[in-house]
């Protein structure tokens, strides 16, 4: 990939074991990878191949096996669960397949909660912030309602707003339109190329070969290796 | 409001059904514990401020002679002397529809300046006029009248006559006249006169000065006192030293309020379990939600908190529910406990400490109840968070126990499923038979005790072969009127005793005893009775019974044991009776119910002894039938014959009033202990739901699976009942072993209180069956909303459930 020294992503020899009743599994083998600033990159693969585990090791959500990882010069995989956190609440912007907003708060509420929690912005600031994040996203109007009022192509605009509360570098995507009809799922990809554009690195897993007009670059992964 | 903590307000609204049983399950914990330790807190200060404002004599010293004025002010001169009066008390009898009742009348020097055992004066005369009598307010009960009402009276040795009730006392060093099922009156000593009773005052009621706790230093300075007094020539019958600062009843209160207050906060820990439990579901929900906040920049010390917080408003929620109701029941506690007690509440305020133990307890023991599975969720990686599908991975492999267990043969399908199902998550079906077991063993326990205590009630009637014990007021002939009584129908056997009060001989040559006022409490009697004798069958625990008619054997029953717990059999005991040295050794210890302490000897050695040979003052009958209303009616007619034979009764006490009485004394702590079983049950049940729920709803996605591979709604809510009921057998069986322990223990407990023996160990096959019948029905509505709610779902909605 990318052999630029101003790497974002840095992943140097990553493998990934996972304890099983019959015997381990090796999700990922001795993976290295480097991904720019500013990048759409796509981790594609099939079933099992190892991408989600891939994105979990570079969003800190799980820690490899062996080797390292340098996010922004830091050492991610060196970080305790509490410093993590504080790490990707300001740092990583998580995008989920199924959403994941919390059903007890308002799309408002889920989009000034990680800001909350990493105290990031003065408290009078955040509701303002939040609105202007749905209104980039096209959904300020829902702002006051539950995730459960609105159909699955909103709930994803209102996850990205989410992930980019507290403004992270780097935006990880798992699946983002794999639930979505293939209108608004191009809807949701055009929202990630013009945050590409706006400066932000964005690296989505996915097998949806209609998007690949996207994406800057491609990871392939088969058996827990990059093939491609 | 923070944003993450509107999350707390609104999952608490959200889950509102929920998170209300989480508050209900802290609510009946703060109550229990608040009504139970606010009406303690009440009545432990009121017995004390109502007893020692009675001004208690520290002793009595009852003299063989009457006392005059002029020694009451010479013993007022001695020195450690700081109050002396006299008293006369004398137990006559009260007609009360056609039967004649005990009466024990208190003969009072002067009432307006009476200064050592005073009585509150509540309505009517204070001072009652020659003819009339002032009555304990408990004692119009018994005695079927009221103030203003005419009582006609028998004194020992007087004719009856009617004496007018004009006022009415409290006297709370006495127990209620109900609960001792005698009457209680006040008179003047030209009453007692006018009744035809010659006696005057015979009892010195002394106020020691210096160390008024020590029953020692009492008894040591009573005894200079009845040596002076013996000296100046009046001789001594016996003294009485109650214990220091005790009222009658204070050591049993002590004992029953500690057994509820156990319960009270085994009501608290099994609601603490419940809260565990319910946290736990709350965090099997939220883990997925847990794993989000961590994405989004949440720390470990953040949920916490964030989950803290929410059970503190549940906690809170729970004290300002509970606090007031357990005032409510606290009033209503201390109200009831008074009326056994026969106290006056003059300050109805509840202790500020029991509020303070409520909040403490009412939030330290739920949050740290539900520490665990919050600092547990806390915790979770992010990835197995986000990856949770609630029930553990791990299956029971090919071959365990419980494969084999479940594949007993002919079992169904859904049995196979109910049994392993409920074996996935271990600790949480730990957790849910603990407190189902804990609530069942409480509830079999309270009616095991129950039924414990109404059977060893019962041996009063066993070990006591007579329907009718008639005291006289001096010793007669025995032949004469015992052979006439049994010419009476219906009077099967009849036999002539002898009785005395007695102490065990002391080197001052005193009798030193523990009796109080109402000459019951404390007391020590001897009973001389014909050997062999057909009217007693008392449980011999060690030893023999008497068997030898003119030999001096005495059998001790565990009371008079616990009076001198030195003495072994083949011991000598000497015993203080009218004055007189008796010699005995003993040769047996006797277990009895329903009586105080207590000697047998054999009726010729004792007259033998004391030269009273041929003479009787007790008399025991037994009746053909043993029924309450043919004893009524066949003690009429002993009465007459005796009226007739100018015999005169100090007391006819019938065996069914005597164990009313001990009844009477119980009852409340019985009662109480039925209901604390059924708050028990209430939490248990509440526990079972709470869990069912947990494990439905983890199960949720693989509900949706089985109904997708053919599983009918039906089908579905039988493996949710199955369940159910698999784990309230299981939680039945460990409830039913506990229970003996449990009932073993509290059945020493109040049968020591009771009769100074444990009660007898018993199973009561009604708490079983009632039990296990809570627990089908319950079971069935725990599992009933669950099921109903799995089976809401649609196929498609659980499959794809997160």
């Amino acid at each position: 990939m990318n052999q630029q020294s101003t790497s974002l992503i840095q992943l140097s020899h990553i493998s990934k074991t996972f304890p099983l009743a019959a015997g381990s599994f090796q999700a990922l083998k001795d993976i290295d990878l480097e991904i720019s600033k500013g990048q759409l990159v796509a981790i594609t693969g099939k079933s099992g191949s190892g991408k989600s585990t891939l994105l979990n090791i570079m969003s800190g959500i799980d820690k490899p096996t062996a080797g390292n990882v340098l996010i922004n010069g830091i050492r991610v995989d060196k970080l305790t669960e509490s410093e993590l956190a504080a790490w990707r609440g300001k740092n990583i912007g998580v995008v989920f397949q199924f959403f994941q907003l919390l059903p007890t708060l308002t799309i408002l509420e889920n989009v000034m909660l990680p800001m909350d929690f990493c105290n990031s912005y003065p408290r009078k600031e955040r509701r303002d912030r939040a609105l202007a994040l749905l209104s980039l996203v096209d959904i300020k109007d829902q702002a006051s309602k539950l995730p459960s009022a609105l159909s699955g192509g909103q709930q994803q605009r209102a996850a990205i707003a989410r992930a980019l509360a507290n403004d992270p570098p780097v935006l990880i995507a798992d699946e983002p339109t794999g639930n979505l009809d293939s209108h608004t799922g191009a809807a949701i990809m055009e929202l990630f190329a013009g945050l590409v554009k706006a400066g932000k690195t964005v690296i989505i897993v996915t097998h949806e070969k209609d998007f690949a007009g996207y994406f800057g670059s491609t990871v392939s992964l088969l058996d827990g290796a990059i093939v491609h | 409001m923070k944003t993450r903590y509107r999350k707390v307000v609104r999952d608490l609204t959200h889950d509102y059904s929920k998170n209300l049983l989480l508050v209900l399950a802290i609510t009946i914990g703060i109550w229990g514990i608040g009504s139970i330790l606010g009406g303690y807190g009440v009545i432990k200060r009121e017995m004390r401020d109502n007893y020692m404002g009675t001004v208690p004599a520290s002793a009595t010293i009852e003299l063989e002679d009457s006392i005059s004025v002029s020694l009451i002010d010479s013993v007022k001169q001695l020195p450690g002397i700081k109050e002396a009066e006299r008293h006369a008390t004398v137990l006559a009898r009260m007609k009360v529809g056609d039967r004649w009742n005990p009466l024990l009348l208190f003969v009072i020097d002067d009432f307006a300046t009476k200064r050592t055992n005073k009585i509150n004066h509540i309505s009517g005369a204070v001072t009652p006029a020659e003819g009339t009598m002032l009555a304990e307010r408990t004692a119009y009960m018994v005695m079927n009248a009221k103030e203003g009402d005419e009582l006609i009276i028998k004194a020992p040795h007087g004719e009856p006559k009617k004496i007018k009730l004009t006022g009415t006392v409290q006297d709370a060093g006495l127990a209620p006249a109900w609960q001792e099922q005698t009457g209680y009156g006040y008179i003047t000593l030209s009453t007692l006169h006018w009744l035809g009773e010659p006696q005057s005052f015979d009892q010195l009621r002394i106020l020691v000065t210096g160390n008024q706790h020590s029953a020692q230093y009492i008894t040591n300075k009573a005894t200079v006192i009845a040596n002076w007094l013996k000296t100046n020539g009046h001789p001594i019958h016996e003294i009485q030293v109650p214990p220091p600062g005790k009222h009658p009843h204070q050591s049993q209160m002590n004992a029953v309020m500690t057994i509820f207050i156990i319960f009270a906060f085994m009501i608290l820990v099994l609601g603490a379990i419940l809260v565990a439990e319910s946290m736990a579901t709350l965090m099997v929900k939220q883990v997925r939600q847990i794993g989000i906040m961590k994405t989004i920049g949440a720390g470990s010390f953040q949920i916490i908190r964030l989950y803290g917080l929410m059970m503190l408003i549940i906690c809170v929620l729970a004290l300002l529910i509970g606090i007031p109701l357990s005032q409510l029941t606290a009033t209503a506690f201390y109200k009831q406990i008074a009326g056994l007690l026969n106290l006056e509440i003059n300050n109805k305020d509840i202790p500020f400490s029991v509020p303070l133990i409520q909040i403490g307890s009412g939030i330290i023991i739920p949050l740290l109840a539900a520490a665990i599975p919050v600092i547990r969720g806390s915790r979770i990686p992010v990835r197995v968070a986000l990856d949770n599908y609630g029930v553990s991975k791990n299956r029971p492999v090919a071959g365990s126990w419980l494969l084999k267990l479940s594949r007993i043969a002919g079992s169904s399908e859904i049995f196979m499923l109910s049994i392993r199902n409920i074996f996935r998550q271990r600790a949480r079906l730990m957790l849910t038979v603990g407190l189902l077991a804990a609530g069942g063993a409480m509830f079999m326990t309270a009616l095991n005790v129950s039924e414990a205590w109404n059977k060893d009630l019962q041996k009063i009637y066993e070990q006591r072969l007579f329907d009718m014990e008639v005291r006289l007021q001096s010793a007669v002939h025995a032949d004469t009127v015992v052979n006439a009584i049994k010419e009476i129908p219906g009077v099967r056997i009849a036999e002539g005793w002898q009785y005395a009060s007695t102490s065990f001989v002391k080197e001052n040559n005193y009798e030193v005893t523990r009796t109080y006022p109402d000459k019951g409490h404390g007391s020590f009697t001897l009973q001389a009775l014909p050997v062999p004798t057909r009217l007693l069958s008392t449980t011999i625990e060690e030893g023999q019974w008497l068997t030898a008619t003119g030999a001096n054997d005495v059998v001790l029953n565990q009371s008079a044991r616990a009076l001198s717990p030195a003495v072994k059999i083949g011991d000598p005991v000497a015993l203080l009776v009218n004055g007189h040295t008796t010699l005995w050794r003993v040769i047996g210890f006797s277990k009895d119910y329903g009586m105080g302490a207590g000697a047998y000897v054999s009726l010729n050695a004792f007259t033998d002894q004391l030269h009273t040979t041929g003479k009787i003052n007790m008399i025991k009958i037994a009746y053909a039938n043993r029924s309450k209303a043919y004893a009524i009616q066949k003690n009429k007619e002993v009465e007459s014959l005796l009226e007739r034979e100018n015999i005169a009764v100090s007391a006819s006490i019938p065996v069914w009033l005597l164990k009313n009485a001990i009844a009477g004394h119980m009852k409340v702590l019985v009662n109480t202990l039925l209901s604390m079983a059924v708050m028990m049950g209430i939490v248990g049940i509440l526990g079972l739901m709470s869990a069912m729920s947990m494990s439905i709803l983890e199960r949720t996605r693989e509900i949706g699976v089985m109904r997708a591979i053919g599983a009918t709604p039906n089908k579905i809510r039988r493996l949710i009942a199955g369940e159910g009921f698999l784990v309230g057998l299981i939680s039945i069986f460990i409830a039913f072993l506990l229970s003996l322990l449990l009932s073993f223990y509290m059945g020493r407990m109040i049968g020591g209180m009771a009769f100074r023996t444990p009660l007898s160990l018993t199973l009561s096959f009604p708490a079983i069956i009632i039990w296990v019948l809570i627990i089908i029905t319950g079971a069935y509505f725990a599992t009933f909303f669950p099921a109903r709610r799995a089976n809401k779902i649609t196929t498609r909605e659980a499959l794809a459930y997160e």
